[in-house]
């Protein structure tokens, strides 16, 4: 896909530089920030000597990470392997029916195929978030809030990924392919997941970033649907050590705790993409694809 | 806002002629969509449903439930707190879509023509953000911008200068804006760079042959190629803002007076249900936003048919 | 959506319903099997039961040193055992609660809630009436402010727990530096406003939050001889009196905004960050603190460490006839949903009903009590602070204060009243409107939710 480009056509681009490190310093320095301010205690936090975006004297990384796993019995970890639960069996979830969807969509010409595929490309424009209050006093009449399901059931449905899946495998998958797999004797599964699958590979990598990515994100679902704290993922979880600290009752504030289990919690999610650049690289050209 | 961009991709129509075998194996096609579909009912269809169910109904904090047809609409279109938030987000539209596209194509035609390290480089740190939770991202933007002890304010202090209250009611706009771009451009970059990519370098070796300059080949040759992965960017990032929620409650927590429970629609129907217990205005609201967005992104689609070639 | 048009899809609904009630079946989560109550959360507690034949009563509430205090009632308890959820603080606890008000599943037995919310449930039928089940007998054990705060009529709706009897905190090292007198009249204070800005010092003699909501709720009730302004019976629960926009109301409202006005008095919105660097960072000569602050302060300290703090009666407009207020404090309530009512309007009333509970409460949670017994003992008054340089605070201060208070009465829906007060105080402080005019709109705006929500409003 992604073409080499003309050789010989690189004048001086000192302006272009410029911009780009301009861009870098400030899509690093929150992060910047965040990493210092995980290594500072409560107080040094709000009053540094260095200023906020350098180290103060004493050094608390140790003492903040190990506090992490005593306060509240280390729930912090509970939260982290909660977030990783919760994208990975959603976003996953939802990249095999998605895979499925769009496989069916694009290589079966069913009855009611067109009426059923505008309404889902149609629901792609319906706000997520607005789904959740309704959402919430739907799965309240069967009692399944303040369970897990309440956040990976709903986290299953991506329009967008059974309509990335569709348009990707219209071309990437040609019927001849099919229809010789189909000659030789093969079922229906069997040429979906010998002959079909290998050639989705691209789009199913970017489908599963994107849903394991939203559901990882996701705040605005579980801060509604989840009372019990064991079951909070990592955002819902950091937000009520917040507030907690802002109302400060019970004489507790742990802000040093809110901001180095952010910098830890986002540390997971940045190595992977750091690791596995290549594929989110290629995958996401599949948006690109004629 | 979790979505990517595509381009069209036109639908061979292709008749088989091969009858009843045939037909059978295309019900297969239903097996296939069946788990998509159950999903999309149950979680997409039924709740929407319902929501209009329960919008038909109003019920106070005091005296029962009871019919009142479509009486809540009536209401939330004359309510003072909804609309105020709806024209706040309609202004978060206006100003941010054309920042995180603009900003996102501009970074991808650079690096598109770059290619050094440091384009390398910049390419993955601008995308870092996305990987960064909207709960953190605006939880680190709250203390930056501190008035007491952020960055900024002992930049500007550094300077001499008098740090301006990022957390005032009338700073909280652009502050909102800077939050959403930090976490969003490198995704919308990553999209239009990818579609950049995948243009054939013949279409527009010839216009540099021709001695058109990097700006206009660009401008005249790229974009146009890459109009429609453009178009399905600003539907997303328009879908996105409407539904603004996560950033304003998190910022809210350090800004309280600036960022009131009714900020946009969406935290409007969350303070409904949640802190009066209004459920069935909430689902009013909740559904009218729906509603509002669907219509407003189809629209925009339809605007753009030309371009986008979705059908 | 699926319309059966072939066997296919007809499988297809089919599978839908498996899959359903096969999610619904795996999402009951282990443990609790000798729970009875069928209404309560099937989560595991936050707490270890290790008597697991005893029936078990589900109990929301959000001090992480409340654990403590779980753990020596399970153990002191044959009867019943306590499953303790922390769901979260405050409003984020309401917030649930409202939410299985809703769906009419989901809340927990007992539920801590505090005194300024309990109308708002209370007019959702969300709570039980405790006076069936013999709580008038331990009336005598709290404080009569406390106790009217928890009741409404003649009903009673929770067991009072800890209370904010409101003091001022003062930085005594400021107020020495420049010489100026700790004030004990509201005059007085507006004077040492004066005194210290003209004397040198760089900060403001205190903060007025505007999005302080309770905090603000009391200054203006000592304006209005301890009254709320509101009338509300839950015998009677459509009517509902408002009557904020008060001549009182309207005096406190102009003090402070002539004070910010003057650039003597800071108006930064409270509980945030900012607010307690401040707070510690000596910016604030002194706080306008409930009794539970003191812990809040404590907690964010290590900023200045030769600040010398020291808590004195609120400054009254009338020392004549003082008036005390409450600012905050917390109660457990029963949920109508519950199906062992008895047994939870026991737990409610047994948590905090002794003494070694309370010492945990006041020691590790630094609470206020409402309970009698704890705040006459010779233990509590007698008790220093070494924050505030070993300072008995409680016999100095909040004794007093929390003695004098006689109670009020809080709105059906005092989370939309603040979140009004908040908007309202913001739009004053950026001069779109004036303390009058404020609060006589404040008052218009709640009149007119009063009437859309049902009520029959008096005003």
């Amino acid at each position: 896909m992604a073409t080499t480009k003309p050789s010989g056509y690189q004048p001086k681009r000192i302006g272009s530089h410029v911009f780009l490190l301009v861009l870098c310093v400030y899509f690093l320095i929150p992060l910047w920030w965040l990493l210092v301010a995980s290594t500072k205690t409560n107080s040094s936090l709000f009053v540094s000597n260095g200023g906020a975006l350098w180290f103060s004297g004493d050094f608390a990384l140790g003492q903040n990470l190990s506090a992490l796993v005593t306060y509240q019995g280390g729930i912090y970890w509970q939260w982290l392997g909660n977030s990783f639960l919760y994208a990975l069996v959603g976003g996953g979830g939802a990249t095999i029916i998605c895979v499925l969807a769009g496989y069916g969509f694009a290589k079966f010409r069913f009855a009611g195929r067109g009426i059923v595929f505008s309404l889902v490309l149609g629901s792609v424009m319906v706000p997520g978030t607005a789904l959740v209050i309704p959402l919430f006093m739907l799965f309240s009449k069967f009692s399944m809030i303040n369970t897990m399901w309440s956040i990976i059931l709903p986290s299953l449905l991506s329009p967008v990924g059974a309509y990335l899946i569709r348009v990707y495998c219209q071309d990437a998958v040609p019927d001849e392919l099919l229809d010789a797999a189909r000659v030789d004797g093969a079922s229906e599964l069997r040429t979906f997941w010998s002959v079909s699958l290998p050639q989705l590979r691209p789009a199913v990598i970017t489908v599963l970033l994107l849903s394991v990515v939203a559901t990882w994100n996701n705040f605005f679902l579980p801060s509604i649907m989840l009372s019990d704290s064991k079951l909070w993922p990592i955002t819902v979880g950091l937000q009520n050590w917040l507030v907690h600290s802002n109302v400060g009752s019970g004489a507790e504030q742990v802000w040093n705790l809110v901001v180095c289990g952010a910098f830890v919690s986002i540390v997971p999610l940045i190595v992977a993409f750091l690791l596995l650049q290549r594929y989110w690289q290629s995958g996401l050209t599949v948006g690109a694809v004629r | 806002m979790s979505v990517a961009a595509v381009a069209p991709v036109p639908t061979p129509v292709r008749r088989s002629g091969l009858g009843k075998l045939i037909r059978r194996r295309e019900r297969w096609g239903w097996a296939f969509v069946a788990p998509f579909l159950i999903v999309f009912a149950v979680f997409l269809i039924a709740p929407l449903i319902y929501a209009f169910d329960m919008s038909l109904y109003q019920k106070g904090l005091v005296g029962g439930e009871r019919f009142t047809g479509l009486h809540n609409y009536v209401r939330v279109f004359t309510d003072p707190l909804f609309l105020q938030g709806l024209l706040r987000v309609a202004f978060y539209v206006l100003v941010m879509v054309p920042i995180q596209i603009g900003l996102g194509t501009i970074i991808a035609l650079v690096l598109d023509v770059l290619v050094t390290k440091l384009s390398r480089l910049s390419r993955l740190l601008i995308f870092l953000p996305y990987a960064v939770p909207a709960m953190i991202g605006a939880l680190m933007w709250s203390f930056i911008y501190s008035p007491n002890f952020g960055p900024i304010t002992q930049l500007f202090n550094a300077l001499g200068l008098n740090a301006p209250n990022i957390l005032a009611p009338n700073h909280i706009f652009a502050a909102l804006v800077n939050v959403v771009t930090w976490q969003w451009v490198g995704y919308y970059m990553i999209i239009i760079y990818s579609a950049l990519r995948a243009i054939d370098p013949s279409l527009y070796e010839a216009a540099l042959l021709d001695g058109a300059g990097g700006l206009r080949t660009a401008v005249y040759v790229k974009l146009p190629l890459i109009a429609s992965a453009l178009i399905m960017c600003v539907v997303f990032s328009l879908i996105g803002t409407l539904q603004f929620y996560t950033e304003p409650v998190i910022l809210g927590s350090a800004a309280p007076s600036a960022i009131p429970p009714t900020y946009t629609p969406n935290m409007y129907a969350a303070s409904l249900a949640f802190n009066q217990g209004l459920f069935n205005y909430a689902a009013t609201v909740s559904f009218s936003l729906g509603v509002i967005v669907f219509i407003g992104s189809y629209l925009f689609l339809f605007l753009t048919r030309k371009q986008n070639g979705l059908r | 959506m699926l319309r059966s048009t072939s066997s296919r899809s007809v499988a297809a609904a089919a599978v839908a319903v498996a899959l359903l009630t096969g999610f619904t079946a795996c999402s009951g989560t282990p443990g609790n099997a000798a729970n009875p109550s069928g209404a309560a959360p099937k989560a595991a507690c936050d707490n270890t039961i290790t008597k697991t034949s005893l029936p078990q009563v589900t109990v929301w509430a959000w001090y992480p040193a409340f654990k403590d205090v779980v753990d020596l009632f399970n153990q002191n308890h044959n009867d019943v055992q306590i499953c303790w959820t922390n769901a979260g603080q405050g409003s984020g606890e309401y917030n649930k609660l409202s939410t299985a008000v809703q769906a009419g599943t989901g809340a927990p037995d007992v539920v801590m809630l505090e005194f300024e919310v309990l109308n708002s449930f209370v007019v959702r039928n969300a709570l039980v009436d405790l006076t069936k089940y013999g709580v008038d007998s331990i009336k005598s054990d709290y404080t009569a402010g406390a106790w009217k705060d928890a009741s409404s009529g003649n009903a009673v709706y929770a067991v009072p727990v800890d209370a904010g009897p409101v003091g001022l905190l003062v930085r005594k090292d400021i107020f020495d530096k420049y010489n100026v007198p700790v004030p004990t009249t509201w005059d007085q204070f507006a004077t040492a406003a004066q005194q210290l800005k003209t004397a040198g010092y760089p900060g403001y003699i205190t903060n007025w939050p505007g999005n302080g909501g309770a905090g603000i709720l009391a200054l203006w009730e000592q304006a209005n001889g301890g009254a709320s302004g509101f009338t509300f019976d839950s015998t009677n629960p459509t009517n509902l009196g408002i009557k904020i926009n008060s001549d009182g109301t309207k005096k406190v409202q102009q003090y402070w905004y002539d004070l910010i006005q003057k650039g003597l008095v800071a108006h930064d919105d409270a509980g945030t960050t900012d607010w307690t660097t401040k707070m510690v960072n000596g910016t604030y000569a002194s706080y306008i603190a409930a009794a539970w602050a003191p812990g809040y302060l404590q907690g964010a300290s290590g900023a200045s460490p030769d600040a010398q703090w020291q808590a004195v009666p609120l400054p009254q407009w009338d020392t004549s006839s003082p008036v005390m207020v409450n600012q905050g404090g917390s109660t457990f309530a029963v949920t109508t949903q519950s199906k062992q009512p008895q047994l939870a309007a026991e737990v409610a009333m047994g948590i905090f009903g002794d003494m070694d509970s309370w010492k945990i409460g006041v020691e590790k949670a630094a609470l206020f009590p409402t309970y009698v017994p704890m705040l006459t003992s010779d233990y509590f008054k007698n008790l220093q602070y070494p924050f505030f340089n070993n300072q008995t605070i409680n016999a100095d201060v909040f004794l007093g204060a929390a003695q004098g208070y006689t109670g009020v009465v809080y709105s059906p829906f005092t989370s939309y009243f603040y979140d009004q007060m908040t908007q309202a105080n913001a739009n004053m402080l950026q001069g779109k409107s004036s303390p009058s005019a404020t609060v006589d709109g404040l008052q218009n705006t709640l009149v007119q939710y009063g009437k859309d929500q049902g009520f029959t409003v008096t005003s």
